[in-house]
C-alpha cells in the first residue's frame, strides 16, 4: 500500500535558537487510516498536525501528501491544498460566529469555487447525515458544544477531502457528547476517511483509531504501526479493519 | 503605589504593538503638523499685517519735515510730545525720477539712513547688503520694480544724471520710502532749487484709526515751528493695502483648518480609543494578575502617551518647518517682510492635542479600570455578538465572491468604529474634492487676470515710454510683432485714470486700439464690449457708482466728459472700480491724448512664450521689453497651501482608516485563521480585508462630495467677497459629473492605500500562528 502522508525526516522550531517542537520525525498514513497522536501537552502533537494539514511549514525536512511536496507549496499553493485536500476540525470548534451553520459549512466550497448548486446540495446532505439539519440557519452562538463539533466537522467534509485531520476533537465537549462526535469519526473512517486525530486521551485513541503515535519532546516515542510502516510505507491501520479482526 | 508595573505594562504595550504604536504617533505627527500650519496660517491670514508691523517696529506716522524750518535739537524733542511713545530720525530725504533698463519709475522718496535697523521702522533686507559707500542705492519692495542686483538707476531729475548702483531690496513694513541711500548720499540727489527735505518716524500710544494719528501729528505738528511739517503718512494706509490678500486667503484657510481640526479630533480619539479597547484582554489579564484601577489607567493613558506626546513633538517641528516657507511667501505677498509662526501657537497646539489625547484614552480606561477581570477579558475577545449578522446573511445572498461578500458585512459587527472610519474617509474626501474645486477655480481666476493662455506676452512700454498710435515707435514694435512668425494677433492697450460721475475718486482705465474680445477677460455679467461707448467695468465700479449692467454712466479721462453704457461685468479683483473700453471711446474723453502704454499679445498654438520672448527682446533691442506670463504670488501661496493641507489631510484619513483596519485584523485574528484553514488564499485574504473598509469608503465618498461642493461654493464666494468681486460663474461651477465620480474615488483611494499594509500582513500571517494567537 502506498503512503497517502509520507513524513520525513521533519523537524520544527518556532525561533531560531529555541527548542524543537518537533524533531527528526518520520512517519506514513495509508490512505484510510485512523491514526491518534497522542502526547502530553507541549509535546508537539499540534505541531506536528499542523505541518501535515499545510497550517505551518517545517524548519527542516519534507511532508509529502498524495505525491504534493506540501513544505515547499507558496501560500496560495498550500491554501488551495488546505481547501482540496485537508478537512479540519479543531478543540474549540473554530466556527465563524456571524456566519449561520449552513454559511459556515458553505465557506470551504466557496472558496473552492463549487458551483453554487452542487455546494447547497452537498451541504444539504452532510448537514442531514450528521444530523444537525434542523440548525441550518442558526447561528454557532445558539448550538450546544456537539452541535458545533458536528458542525464543524461537515465544514472539514465539504469539499470531500482526502484527509482529514482532527485536533482535540473531544477535548471541549463532555463525556457523552464526546463519545458521540468519536463515534461519528469512526464512522466516517469506516466509510474510506483517512483521519489523523491528536488527542490527550487513551481511551479514545484505543477505541477511534487503529494506529497511535506517541510524541514525547517533539520525538515519536512509541508507534503502534511502526513495523508496517517499515514495510509497506504505510501502516493500513484502518479502524474497520481491525474491528472486523 | 508602585510605578514599576504600571511603566512594564505600558512600555510593554508600546514595544509589543508596534504598528498601533507607529499609528498613534504619525496620527499625532500630521495632524499636529497640520494643526500648527493651519493655525499659524490662519494666525497670519488674520493679522499679518499686525504681526509684521509689530515685529518689524513699524512707524505709526512718517512725517515729512522742513529741516530749514527745525532744527535737529527741536525735532529730536518732539520725543517728549505728550502721546509719542517713539521717535527715529531726521534722515535726509529727497524726491527723484529713476530710470532704469528704458523703464521710468514715477516720482520716489529716497531717504538716506546709514543702517537698516533702529528703533523704529526696522526694514527686512530681502537681497544684497545695505549701502557701504556712495553711488549705492536699495530698493524697497513696495516699489514694484527690482532690476536685480547691480543693476544701474540713473536718476534723471538732477543735473548730471548721476547713476546709481542697486546692491540691496529691502522691505519697510509702511512704506517710509522708495529707495534708501546712505545719509552722505541725499545731497547729491537734490537740485540746488529743490528745498532740503527730511523723514521723521514716529510711535503713538494711540493710532488705532485716522483720526487718532491725525492729531498726533498735529501734536508733533504744533511742537515745532509753523511749516515744520510739510506732510505725513499713516500706518493705516500701508495696512489697508497689505491686508487684502490676506482677506482673500483668509476663507479657504479657515475651511481647511475646519476640516484639518475635525479630522484630528475624530481620528485621534478613534485611534487613541480604539487602541485602550483593544487591549481589554490585556487589562482584563493585568487586574487578575492584581493590578487596581488606577494603575490600569495609568498604564493605558502612558501606553498611547507616550507615542503620543513623541508624535506631538516632532509634529510641532514638522509644522513649524512647513509653516515657514508659506509664511515667507505669504509674507512677500503681503509686503510686510518677515512672518513666523506666532509663539501661542507653538504652545496651544501640542496641549492641545495632548490633552484630546489624555481625554479620549482616559474614558476608554476609566471604563476598563472599572470592569472586572473576566469582564474585561470577555470584552477584549470579540466583538458583541449578534452585530452584523443580518449584514452577512444579506451578502451572502450577493453575487459575489465569498471573500468580498464576508469583507462587505464585516463593518457591521463593529458599528462605532465603522463609523469613526466612514467619517475619516469622509473628511478625507471632502479635503480632497474641495481642493480640486479650489485649485480649479483659483486656476481660472489666475487664468482670467494673467491672460496667460490667450495673450501670454506683453510688450511693456512704461507711461513715460507711452506714444500715439501710428507714430514711428509704434511702427517698429508692430513690425516687429509681425515679424515674429508665432505672433497670432496682438492689440495695443492704452492705461489711464478717468473721473466718473458720482466718485470722488480716479478709476483706472484701459483702452485697446483693436479688437479685444479674444484676450478672453472673464464676464461675470453682461457682455464684452462690440463698438464705441460701450464699456466694461468690474465689481467695485458697480458697487460704488450703485449702477448696474445696462446703465449709463458719464466718463472723463481729462477732456470732455462722454456718456457710455456698461455692457458687462468683468473679473477684475480689487476695491479700486476699473473699466476697459475701446481706444475710440476713452479717446474722446482724454486730454493729453492717449498713449500706447502696452501690446498683448496672442501666440499661435504650440508655439513656446520663452522662445517667442527671447525672440522679440532680441529684435526690439534695448529700449522696449517683452515678458512672459508671470504667476501671482497670491496663487502661488494657496496653490502650495492647498496641496499641502489637503496631502496632510488625505494621509491622515488613510492612517485612520490603516488603524480600524489594524485593530479589525487583531479583534479577528482567529476568524482569518479559520479562514485561511478552510483554504482562503493570501489574495483571497487581502481581497476580503479590503472589503472592510470598501463600504464605508463609498458612503463616505456619497456623503463627502456635496459637503464639499458646498464649501467649496462658499469658500469662494467668501474669497470673492473678500476680493471686492462677484464671480463668474465658471469660477463656481468647476466640477464636471464625470470628474465627481473620479473625485468620489479618492474615497476608495484612501481606504485601499490605509487598508492595503494591514490587508497585506493578515495574508501573510502563518494560519497557525492566526489560529494560537487568540
Amino acid at each position: 500500500m502506498n503512503a497517502l502522508i509520507q513524513v520525513s525526516d521533519v523537524s520544527k522550531r518556532y525561533d531560531n535558537d529555541g527548542a524543537y517542537a518537533v524533531e527528526n520525525v518520520s512517519l506514513g498514513v495509508a490512505a484510510g487510516d485512523a491514526v491518534a497522536i497522542m502526547g502530553p501537552s507541549g509535546s508537539g502533537k499540534s505541531t506536528l498536525l499542523n505541518l501535515i494539514g499545510g497550517l505551518d511549514r517545517p524548519s527542516s525536512g519534507t511532508v509529502t501528501v498524495a505525491g504534493q511536496r506540501i513544505d515547499s507549496l507558496s501560500e496560495t499553493s498550500l491554501a488551495r491544498y488546505r481547501r482540496q485536500r485537508v478537512g479540519m476540525i479543531f478543540q474549540f470548534f473554530n466556527l465563524l460566529d456571524d456566519l449561520t451553520v449552513a454559511d459556515n459549512v458553505l465557506l470551504p466550497a466557496q472558496l473552492a469555487g463549487m458551483p453554487k448548486a452542487r455546494a447547497r446540495r452537498q451541504v444539504g446532505e452532510l448537514l442531514d447525515r450528521l444530523h444537525i439539519s434542523q440548525h441550518e440557519k442558526a447561528y454557532p452562538a445558539r448550538l450546544s458544544g456537539g452541535e458545533r463539533q458536528r458542525v464543524a466537522i461537515a465544514r472539514a467534509l465539504v469539499n470531500s477531502p482526502e484527509l482529514l485531520l482532527a485536533d482535540e476533537p473531544t477535548g471541549a465537549l463532555d463525556t457523552t457528547t464526546g463519545e458521540e462526535i468519536g463515534a461519528l469519526l469512526m464512522e466516517l473512517n469506516r466509510a474510506g476517511q483517512t483521519m489523523i486525530m491528536v488527542t490527550h486521551n487513551p481511551e479514545l485513541a484505543a477505541r477511534y483509531a487503529g494506529r497511535t503515535i506517541r510524541i514525547t519532546d517533539g520525538r515519536i516515542a512509541e508507534d503502534t504501526g511502526a513495523a508496517a510502516t517499515a514495510a509497506t510505507g504505510a501502516t493500513g491501520a484502518r479502524l474497520g479493519t481491525r474491528e472486523t479482526r | 503605589m508602585s510605578a514599576g508595573p504600571v511603566l512594564r505594562a505600558a512600555s510593554g504595550g508600546v514595544t509589543r504593538h508596534r504598528a498601533q504604536t507607529f499609528v498613534i504617533f504619525m496620527v499625532l505627527l500630521i495632524s499636529t503638523a497640520s494643526a500648527t500650519l493651519g493655525l499659524a496660517l490662519l494666525a497670519a491670514a488674520e493679522g499679518p499685517f499686525n504681526h509684521a508691523f509689530a515685529s518689524q517696529h513699524g512707524a505709526d506716522a512718517a512725517v515729512a519735515v522742513n529741516p530749514g524750518r527745525a532744527t535737529d535739537a527741536q525735532l529730536a524733542a518732539t520725543r517728549r510730545v505728550a502721546g509719542v511713545t517713539a521717535v527715529s530720525g531726521p534722515f535726509g530725504a529727497a524726491s527723484v525720477t529713476l530710470t532704469s533698463q528704458g523703464f521710468s519709475l514715477p516720482a520716489s522718496l529716497v531717504v538716506g539712513r546709514a543702517a537698516p535697523g533702529g528703533p523704529l521702522d526696522d526694514l527686512t533686507l530681502e537681497s544684497g547688503h545695505w549701502p557701504q559707500g556712495p553711488g549705492q542705492i536699495v530698493l524697497s519692495e513696495g516699489l514694484g520694480f527690482f532690476p536685480g542686483l547691480g543693476a544701474k538707476m540713473t536718476v534723471t531729475s538732477v543735473p548730471g544724471k548721476p547713476k546709481l548702483t542697486v546692491v540691496g531690496m529691502a522691505n519697510s513694513i509702511t512704506n517710509t520710502a522708495q529707495a534708501w541711500v546712505l545719509p552722505s548720499e541725499v545731497s547729491a540727489l537734490r537740485t540746488t532749487s529743490q528745498p532740503r527735505a527730511a523723514e521723521m518716524l514716529y510711535g503713538f500710544a494711540s493710532a488705532g484709526t485716522n483720526a487718532q494719528v491725525r492729531g498726533d501729528v498735529a501734536a508733533v505738528s504744533d511742537a515745532l515751528p509753523a511749516g515744520a511739517v510739510a506732510g505725513y503718512s499713516s500706518w493705516l494706509t500701508a495696512k489697508a493695502q497689505a491686508s487684502n490678500n490676506g482677506s482673500i486667503l483668509a476663507p479657504f484657510v479657515d475651511a481647511f483648518a475646519l476640516i484639518g481640526l475635525l479630522m484630528a479630533v475624530l481620528i485621534v480619539a478613534n485611534v487613541v480609543s480604539g487602541a485602550v479597547v483593544a487591549s481589554y484582554r490585556r487589562i482584563g489579564v493585568l487586574k487578575s494578575l492584581g493590578f487596581s484601577p488606577v494603575q490600569v489607567i495609568l498604564a493605558y493613558v502612558t501606553r498611547v502617551g507616550v507615542p503620543a506626546v513623541a508624535g506631538c513633538i516632532v509634529g510641532l517641528v514638522a509644522g513649524n518647518v512647513l509653516a515657514m516657507p508659506v509664511l515667507q511667501k505669504s509674507a512677500q505677498s503681503f509686503g510686510v517682510g518677515r512672518q513666523l509662526v506666532p509663539l501661542w501657537v507653538d504652545v496651544a497646539t501640542p496641549v492641545i492635542m495632548c490633552a484630546l489625547v489624555a481625554l479620549t484614552a482616559l474614558l476608554p480606561a476609566l471604563r476598563a479600570g472599572r470592569l472586572s477581570a473576566v469582564q474585561a477579558i470577555a470584552m477584549g475577545q470579540a466583538p458583541r455578538q449578534g452585530r452584523g449578522y443580518a449584514a452577512h446573511r444579506l451578502a451572502s445572498k450577493l453575487r459575489l465572491p465569498r471573500p468580498v461578500s464576508i469583507g462587505l458585512a464585516a463593518p457591521f459587527a463593529r458599528p462605532a468604529r465603522t463609523a469613526g472610519t466612514l467619517a475619516a474617509i469622509m473628511f478625507g474626501v471632502t479635503a480632497v474634492v474641495f481642493a480640486v474645486g479650489l485649485n480649479s477655480s483659483l486656476a481660472r481666476a489666475e487664468e482670467g487676470q494673467s491672460l496667460a493662455s490667450t495673450a501670454p506676452v506683453q510688450v511693456a512700454l512704461g507711461t513715460g515710454n507711452a506714444f500715439r498710435p501710428g507714430s514711428a515707435p509704434d511702427a517698429a514694435i508692430t513690425a516687429a510683432l509681425r515679424g515674429q512668425q508665432d505672433t497670432e494677433r496682438y492689440v495695443a492697450a492704452a492705461f489711464t485714470n478717468v473721473t466718473v460721475a458720482g466718485l470722488t475718486g480716479q478709476v483706472n482705465a484701459e483702452a485697446f486700439n483693436g479688437p479685444s474680445g479674444w484676450l478672453g477677460y472673464d464676464v461675470i455679467t453682461g457682455r464684452w464690449m462690440t463698438g464705441p461707448g460701450q464699456i466694461v467695468v468690474n465689481t467695485s465700479y458697480l458697487t460704488q457708482t450703485g449702477l448696474a449692467v445696462g446703465d449709463a454712466t458719464t466718463i472723463s479721462a481729462g477732456g470732455k466728459p462722454e456718456t457710455v453704457r456698461i455692457v458687462g461685468q468683468m473679473f477684475n479683483p480689487g476695491s479700486q472700480p476699473a473699466l476697459m473700453t475701446n481706444w475710440q471711446t476713452l479717446s474722446a474723453t482724454a486730454s493729453p491724448p492717449l498713449g500706447i502704454a502696452q501690446y498683448d499679445v496672442g501666440l499661435k498654438a504650440g508655439a513656446s512664450t520663452d522662445h517667442y520672448v527671447a525672440a522679440m527682446n532680441n529684435a526690439l533691442g534695448s529700449k522696449y521689453a517683452a515678458y512672459g506670463p508671470e504667476g501671482g504670488q497670491f496663487y502661488v501661496i494657496a496653490d502650495s497651501l492647498i496641496a499641502m493641507l489637503t496631502l496632510m489631510m488625505a494621509v491622515v484619513a488613510g492612517l485612520g482608516v490603516l488603524n480600524t483596519v489594524l485593530l479589525g485584523t487583531r479583534d479577528r485574528v482567529r476568524d482569518l485563521g479559520v479562514f485561511k484553514a478552510v483554504g482562503m488564499t493570501p489574495r483571497q485574504t487581502i481581497a476580503m480585508v479590503m472589503c472592510w473598509v470598501i463600504g464605508p469608503a463609498i458612503v463616505a465618498s456619497l456623503i463627502a462630495v456635496p459637503i464639499a461642493d458646498r464649501l467649496h461654493s462658499a469658500t469662494i464666494t467668501a474669497m470673492g467677497n473678500a476680493a471686492y468681486t462677484a464671480l463668474p460663474a465658471s469660477f463656481q461651477d468647476v466640477y464636471r459629473p464625470a470628474e465627481i465620480l473620479l473625485l468620489a474615488l479618492s474615497g476608495l483611494a484612501i481606504a485601499v492605500a490605509g487598508a492595503l499594509l494591514p490587508a497585506s500582513w493578515a495574508a501573510r500571517a502563518r494560519t497557525a500562528t492566526a489560529l494560537r494567537a487568540e
